[in-house]
């Protein structure tokens, strides 16, 4: 199954505007140059979250594993924040970062991940996945794959309850929550309670209305997502043989998952694809919660998060989780 | 994608840091946003709470540095910048100790600025001051057999708030006012310096109660010349016993001997009635001194000549009691009504 679209796409109106509080956030940014492959080794410096910021003056026990990888791969790391106070088995966030696949670490997107956390006493599992270019497709997948079915089999030692184990992630982090949801389903692994995709990436064609809507406009446009998803699957890309588990929007069976929170901008490349994943996992019996943010633009949260839009967002966010682990 | 959380709050304190507050506010203009934005964008910038509070328009929005609203706070510091918002009663503030700083001191600037617009364009404007002395409505708040709804609504049109207190005011040559009942602000710019009698502060519906004290406080004011020196604005709040003095002098009553005196007294020289006014009101015989602009000594032999004209000692409690009676009721008989 795909997205619905005419033969001949129709033309799309002007980007829909952003919310105010939004596009006055984006003028403290001075102007972005647009994104290219050369610019990532400056993109991949930063400084890592060191466990002592991540402890949250001890409300979080703090740990870095190396755990196996995927069959005949290099081994992983996984980050593992753990509220100090609770000794009872606790459900989890099982974290896949984003950074369009081809930046981050295991860190970035940690402390809303904590926030949440510790809002509701979760534990946080984040891995440490092989980026592309130089790790195509399947690599960063596998590895997310890899860290989930590991964390699951060692629950218990890590005092996590593996009945209650949300995978969630922003961005291309999302689109690998949604994939590692497919492949856990597909391979009889680890039985999750929730899928939390935040803008997820999911549709390497980059042609629905909103990507050809926000070409050269915002955070994450139409020429970004191409290199992104290029990276990850050179020549493949866009192409008829995508994989949904690089792609989840390819997956032509969406029925049989877990519930999903999906939330995107509507001022954003993803908007369309996102909205679709809702619709389809609908349309195939499951169970989805959709947020479209008026006037949000990629990771709108993450930038400006004191924007009224922004803290709305993010309380969705931990409702929906509460609902969910309540039952 | 790049994580950028936290970025709003960073802003460095250098000149590229005012320009993109200038930038920030002026796309919130430009979007039309609301006043919590406007609010929550100063608490960002300034990476303190921060709130606005406009008594008239009963608009209160404080909002913390984090962006969360919460409008409960502690009073307003007088360690606070502030500026007022113009063109109304509005004021900003920035919760931290001062100064602002040149980043603060832009952020209230622009903040203000934005949130002017946003209070006309969704609060109402603020009245102008020509309707604010429309006499159709000012007469309409006044009378009291006129309908509650029409008085109130007279009260919108004139920019008052149901419940926020309100004064009337009386102005020589039989005009009347509304001004807000608080701050008791010196409204004399508003008044055109023009002599005038303020009434006691009142609900709007019972503005009424407020134009008899206000018409009294007015047969006290002053010319403010040499002739009749003294205040030209009176608060009917601080008459005391005056105005039951002023209800016993009405139009026709014989001016009592007191006042003969001091006319008579005021014949003698130009200096004579600034001079007794300044010394029956001033603390001291040297603050009397002072504020006429004469030498101590020089006002003991003033004095001692107007006490000769007038036939009493103004110099002990008693005669000056007996010299501040004679002003008023000297007043009361120029302002017969």
């Amino acid at each position: 199954m795909s997205i619905d679209l005419p033969a001949t796409p129709a033309p799309v109106g002007p980007p829909p505007p952003f919310d105010s509080e939004l596009a006055a956030a984006l003028t403290l940014m001075g102007e972005m140059p647009a994104f290219t492959l050369e610019m990532l080794p400056a993109m991949r410096q930063g400084v890592t979250l060191p466990h002592e910021e991540l402890s949250r003056d001890g409300a979080f026990l703090v740990e870095d594993r190396t755990v196996p990888g995927p069959a005949g791969e290099p081994d992983i790391s996984l980050l593992i924040c753990r509220p100090a106070e609770v000794t009872t088995p606790l459900p989890a966030i099982y974290h896949t970062h984003g950074g369009g696949m081809i930046i981050g670490d295991n860190r970035t997107g940690i402390p809303d991940m904590l926030d949440i956390a510790r809002e509701l006493q979760l534990v946080v599992v984040s891995v440490e996945y092989r980026l592309a270019p130089e790790h195509p497709h399947p690599a960063p997948v596998e590895d997310c794959y890899a860290g989930l079915t590991w964390t699951a089999e060692h629950a218990e030692e890590l005092g996590i309850d593996p009945d209650r184990i949300v995978v969630g992630g922003t961005s291309a982090g999302g689109g690998l929550a949604a994939a590692i949801a497919l492949l856990a389903r597909d391979r009889g692994g680890p039985a999750l309670i929730g899928q939390l995709l935040l803008c997820p990436m999911l549709d390497d064609r980059n042609d629905t209305p909103s990507a050809l809507q926000m070409a050269g406009v915002g955070v994450w446009d139409h020429s970004a997502n191409e290199t992104g998803w290029t990276a990850l699957l050179g020549d493949r890309r866009g192409g008829p043989d995508v994989s949904p588990y690089a792609a989840p929007a390819r997956a032509t069976d969406l029925s049989g998952l877990p519930p999903a929170f999906i939330d995107v901008g509507s001022a954003e490349t993803f908007r369309d694809e996102d909205v679709a994943y809702a619709s389809r996992i609908w349309q195939a019996g499951g169970r989805a919660e959709l947020h479209v943010w008026p006037g949000g633009f990629h990771g709108f949260d993450l930038l400006a998060p004191q924007a009224m839009v922004s803290q709305d967002a993010k309380a969705a966010r931990v409702r929906w989780l509460r609902r969910l682990l309540d039952a | 994608m790049k994580e950028l959380a936290g970025r709003l709050s960073a802003l460095d304190p250098d000149a590229g840091a005012a320009i993109q507050v200038i930038a920030y506010f002026d796309r919130l203009v430009a979007d039309r946003a609301g006043l919590e934005a406007i609010v929550r964008g100063a608490a960002v910038l300034a990476g303190c709470p921060a709130r606005l509070v406009d008594a008239d328009r009963r608009v209160r929005v404080r909002v913390l540095a984090d962006g969360l609203r919460q409008d409960a706070g502690p009073p307003p510091d007088p360690q606070w910048p502030t500026v007022p918002v113009p063109g109304g009663t509005a004021r900003l503030w920035l919760e931290r100790p001062g100064p602002a700083g040149p980043v603060g001191a832009m952020v209230l600037e622009r903040a203000a600025a934005a949130a002017r617009e946003v209070l006309d364009r969704t609060r109402g404007r603020a009245p102008s001051k020509g309707r604010r002395e429309d006499p159709a409505l000012v007469e309409l708040l006044l009378d009291a057999s006129a309908p509650r709804e029409a008085r109130l609504q007279a009260a919108r049109d004139l920019g008052l708030a149901k419940t926020a207190p309100a004064r009337a005011v009386a102005l020589e040559g039989g005009e009347a006012r509304i001004v807000p009942g608080s701050p008791p602000a010196d409204p004399s710019g508003d008044l055109g310096g023009r002599r005038a009698g303020i009434g006691p502060a009142v609900p709007v519906l019972d503005l009424p109660d407020s134009w008899p004290p206000a018409r009294t406080a007015l047969r006290l004011a002053a010319e403010g010349t040499d002739q009749d020196p003294g205040p030209r604005v009176v608060y009917a709040d601080e008459l005391g016993g005056l105005a039951v003095l002023a209800a016993a002098v009405g139009p026709g009553s014989e001016p009592p001997p007191d006042v003969r005196s001091l006319d008579h007294a005021g014949a003698a020289a130009p200096w004579m009635l600034p001079t007794l006014h300044a010394f029956a009101y001033a603390p001291s015989l040297r603050t009397a001194a002072a504020e006429l602009t004469v030498h101590h000594s020089t006002l003991q032999d003033r004095l001692a000549h107007a006490e000769h004209l007038l036939g009493w000692s103004v110099r002990t409690p008693r005669g000056r009691l007996r010299l501040q009676l004679a002003f008023a009721l000297r007043r009361l008989h120029r302002h017969p009504v």
